[in-house]
């Protein structure tokens, strides 16, 4: 089982935008306004380039462990790699706090029990314990139905979105710009889980180029939704989370029909969920790999990150704001460490041809 | 251990061979031949046809006055099927299997002449894969029928069959059957090793085979085609895959197996293309709602009630404004008289079938709504459920069980544990593999070609390659 290169353009056109749904668009209204496109136009941007560099990496078709084993030895390798994992958990967090707000806020009409929530990181516990690989068939079915979804909740809500209130462009300033910037950090972190991935896929000419189109594409994706969002919630749109889940619920024949945007909305939120569970399965990978694929180590490691993440969303629960404000806020500054410096320090190294090119 | 072998003295091997085979249904006859030397018979009662063995056998050898050497012996049988053996078990193997021994005064070797006699079903259409376009043979118990059934439609020497014995007592023919240079070689010699390494009693249906032939015995999900009708065994032997059959079962296996088999049918290529995409559609909806009806009915009562219009809404809460039950109680409920009922009809004479279905779907279901027990739409979606899960009817094992799951989750944790659920099977679907084909493939692997006889059917014209997930020796099936 191995992952191709149309996967990994599934992966960067319709899984990553979906992580940037819940959360991202409330906050951003609310540090730069109507100018919440502008941040992510730029994340998408540099995004787009650091895509563009892992996958000229992926080149040498070795794993990141293998590269850093072969410059650097075995012990090195493995502490590279536990940061790098140690980063990948950190960078959880939001997606996983995200998926339990998305939880309580869209399948229940009611605020549910604490444990319903549980069962995501037995889910979590079981994908993560499966081979990388495994990613790239999920994304074959996941993709088409999260751009579906996608699809969907932007058709229903295109009709009651006011696109004229994203004018006057550039409105919040320099300041509120490199704000957004900020808080947006914590939701681009694709090239880094994209490094995970890197050997697991055979390289074919063109593969960098066309990954990068495709993270521009699901940017122009993104970028469709956050414009319609805020269109639809003008005033209000600080205090919409999870975005998406709203945004189509004005729909004229809803009347008549029922919620059928459910169905887009439920479609998107299956992806989500593998999507939350993403940075912690790759850090299993990664470990795993580091420490010799040992047979009973992915298990033994999904069961204690599953656990780790459950302990960490039920410690902050009552301060769940104030966690996502530290992560998004504080500790911004880990994700541009990882997800720009690394995969460049990385092609920078590693980037070189070599005989083993294919 | 010491194999015994023929002596060459009738009287003595025979013994031999009535010692091994001591029941009372095993019988022996004598006679001599045109010069004096006596025979011994050996042949087991219901299975021997003794009219064809007196013509083929008894009669030309009474006459016979030749050398006592098996080959010169056999010539004179003027069977069309004799095997010479020296072991007392192979022959003994071959009178259980209905072919009659024969044992003389100096004989090198017993002969096993071919006149088994085995009352076969006629062949008619299958009941479980009917058909209104196209062919209406469907197999039958009898393997050798089978056989003849497929060699009848590949008249190619291409078609292997290879028997192989299954079953420490039963000792079951189970026949290997594939097109050379079409199926993967690595394919066929997996299963032969799988086959021989089969250590069970005795196989009295091909379904016992599944579960060795998989990687994943212990699985839920699928992981073998299956088909009563020789038509549609020959396609996915054209196609690349390998076939078995087994004696004694109507029921013929496929390997490698794709989910998407499951929602094509036969009829699909004998219809327009428009029609067989719209009715595989349609399998694809029937199974999807027959799963998840149910199970989004009690999410949307008990969690969210905004997954339902108002109408709709109003409509159910006036029906369900008195019934005792919870609503995952009532749906569970009336999931499992649906499928007493579906078991009982199975099992039960055609007759006494008809008066239950009247006491199932009136007074079962008509009386608990007025009683109150039930709800209308409760009864309802079940029934919709019910029909739906026969629009796909290989899979109905699977998908009858996936509801209950699905049931259980949307009752206890709500819609979101339907998703979770969902996610546990997606996963589980696209990480099954067997002989290297993935289960899910031409969707996860998503192949763009082999799209074309997936969900969507395209005319027999543009299918000029098999399919790509099987990896054919022999891509192209059509110029």
């Amino acid at each position: 089982m191995t992952i191709t290169p149309r996967q990994i353009c599934f992966f960067l056109a319709g899984i990553a935008p979906v992580g940037k749904l819940i959360l991202l668009p409330a906050n951003l209204a609310a540090t730069c306004g109507n100018d919440l496109l502008l941040p992510v136009l730029a994340h998408v941007l540099v995004q787009s380039v650091l895509v563009f560099c892992v996958l000229l990496l992926g080149r040498r078709e070795r794993t990141l462990c293998t590269l850093l084993r072969d410059a650097c030895g075995k012990t090195a390798a493995r502490i590279a790699a536990c940061l790098l994992a140690a980063f990948l958990l950190f960078a959880a967090f939001v997606p996983v706090i995200e998926q339990k707000l998305l939880v309580r806020s869209t399948f229940y009409d009611t605020i549910p029990a604490y444990l319903v929530f549980t069962p995501f990181f037995l889910f979590a516990a079981y994908i993560c314990a499966r081979p990388l690989p495994t990613l790239g068939r999920l994304w074959d079915i996941l993709a088409p139905l999260a751009l579906t979804g996608m699809a969907g909740i932007a058709l229903f809500s295109a009709g009651s979105a006011d696109l004229g209130a994203l004018a006057p462009a550039g409105a919040a300033g320099a300041g509120g710009f490199l704000k957004g910037v900020q808080t947006a950090c914590a939701w681009f972190f694709d090239a880094a889980l994209l490094l995970c991935l890197i050997g697991r896929f055979p390289y074919r000419k063109g593969l960098a180029l066309g990954g990068a189109l495709c993270s521009l594409a699901g940017g122009g994706v993104l970028l469709l939704l956050l414009a319609l969002f805020y269109g639809v919630f003008p005033g209000i749109a600080v205090i919409q989370t999870p975005a998406f889940s709203r945004m189509s619920g004005f729909f004229a024949g809803m009347t008549v029909l029922g919620r059928i945007d459910y169905f887009f909305i439920f479609a998107v939120a299956f992806a989500m969920t593998f999507h939350a569970a993403l940075p912690v399965q790759c850090a299993v990978g990664l470990l795993t790999e580091a420490f010799g694929n040992k047979k009973y180590l992915a298990p033994a490691l999904s069961v204690l990150f599953s656990a780790l993440m459950l302990s960490a969303v039920y410690l902050v629960h009552f301060h769940t704001s104030a966690a996502v404000r530290t992560v998004t806020e504080t500790l911004f500054w880990i994700f541009p460490l990882f997800t720009v410096l690394v995969p460049l320090l990385a092609l920078l190294v590693f980037g070189r041809r070599h005989e083993t090119l294919s | 251990m010491e194999t015994k072998e023929i002596t060459g003295r009738a009287q003595e091997d025979a013994a031999a061979l009535k010692a091994l085979l001591p029941a009372q249904d095993i019988l022996t006859f004598s006679f001599a031949d045109g010069k004096g030397r006596e025979y011994v018979c050996i042949f087991a009662d219901a299975l021997t046809d003794k009219d064809l063995l007196s013509e083929q056998a008894l009669r030309p050898l009474s006459c016979y006055a030749g050398a006592a050497d098996a080959d010169a012996v056999a010539r004179a049988a003027l069977s069309p099927e004799v095997r010479a053996e020296a072991s007392y078990e192979k022959l003994a193997a071959e009178v259980l299997a209905g072919n009659p021994v024969l044992v003389w005064e100096g004989a090198d070797k017993g002969l096993a002449l071919g006149t088994k006699k085995i009352a076969v079903r006629a062949v008619a259409e299958p009941p479980t894969d009917v058909a209104i376009k196209g062919p209406r043979e469907g197999f039958v118990e009898d393997i050798k029928t089978n056989t003849s059934l497929i060699r009848r439609r590949l008249k190619t020497g291409e078609l292997m069959i290879e028997m192989l014995p299954v079953g420490r007592r039963s000792q079951t023919n189970v026949a290997l059957c594939w097109l050379d240079g079409t199926c993967r070689a690595d394919i066929v010699d997996a299963l032969r090793k799988k086959l021989s390494a089969i250590d069970i009693d005795a196989l009295p249906d091909a379904s016992y085979l599944t579960r060795f032939l998989t990687d994943k015995p212990y699985s839920l999900v699928k992981q073998t085609g299956t088909t009563e009708k020789p038509d549609i065994f020959c396609a996915k032997l054209a196609e690349g895959r390998a076939g078995i059959l087994t004696d004694g079962s109507p029921i013929a296996l496929t390997l490698p197996y794709l989910l998407a088999e499951d929602f094509q049918s036969g009829e699909d290529y004998f219809v327009p293309a428009a029609r067989a995409t719209f009715t595989r559609l349609l399998r694809l909806f029937a199974l999807l709602v027959a799963v998840y009806l149910p199970a989004f009915y009690v999410a949307a009562q008990l969690f969210k009630l905004r997954l339902l219009p108002v109408k709709l809404l109003l409509t159910i809460a006036g029906s369900i404004r008195d019934i005792p039950l919870s609503p995952s109680l009532e749906m569970l409920l009336v999931l499992l008289v649906l499928e007493v009922l579906n078991e009982a009809s199975i099992r039960m004479p055609k007759y006494v079938g008809m008066a239950l279905s009247v006491v199932g779907a009136l007074v079962l279901g008509e009386t608990a709504v007025s009683a109150g027990f039930v709800s209308t739409p409760a009864i309802i979606i079940v029934a919709f459920s019910g029909i739906g899960l026969y629009a796909v009817p290989n899979l109905i094992e699977e998908t009858s069980v996936l509801r209950l799951f699905m049931l259980l989750a949307a009752g206890s944790v709500g819609p979101y544990g339907i998703m979770l659920v969902s996610a546990f099977v997606l996963v589980s679907l696209v990480t099954t593999e067997n002989y290297g084909v993935p289960l899910c493939a031409p969707f996860a692997p998503f192949s763009a070609r082999d799209m074309k006889d997936a969900l969507v059917k395209f005319n027999l014209l543009s299918l000029k390659e098999r399919p790509r997930a099987l990896n054919s020796p022999n891509k192209r099936r059509m110029k």
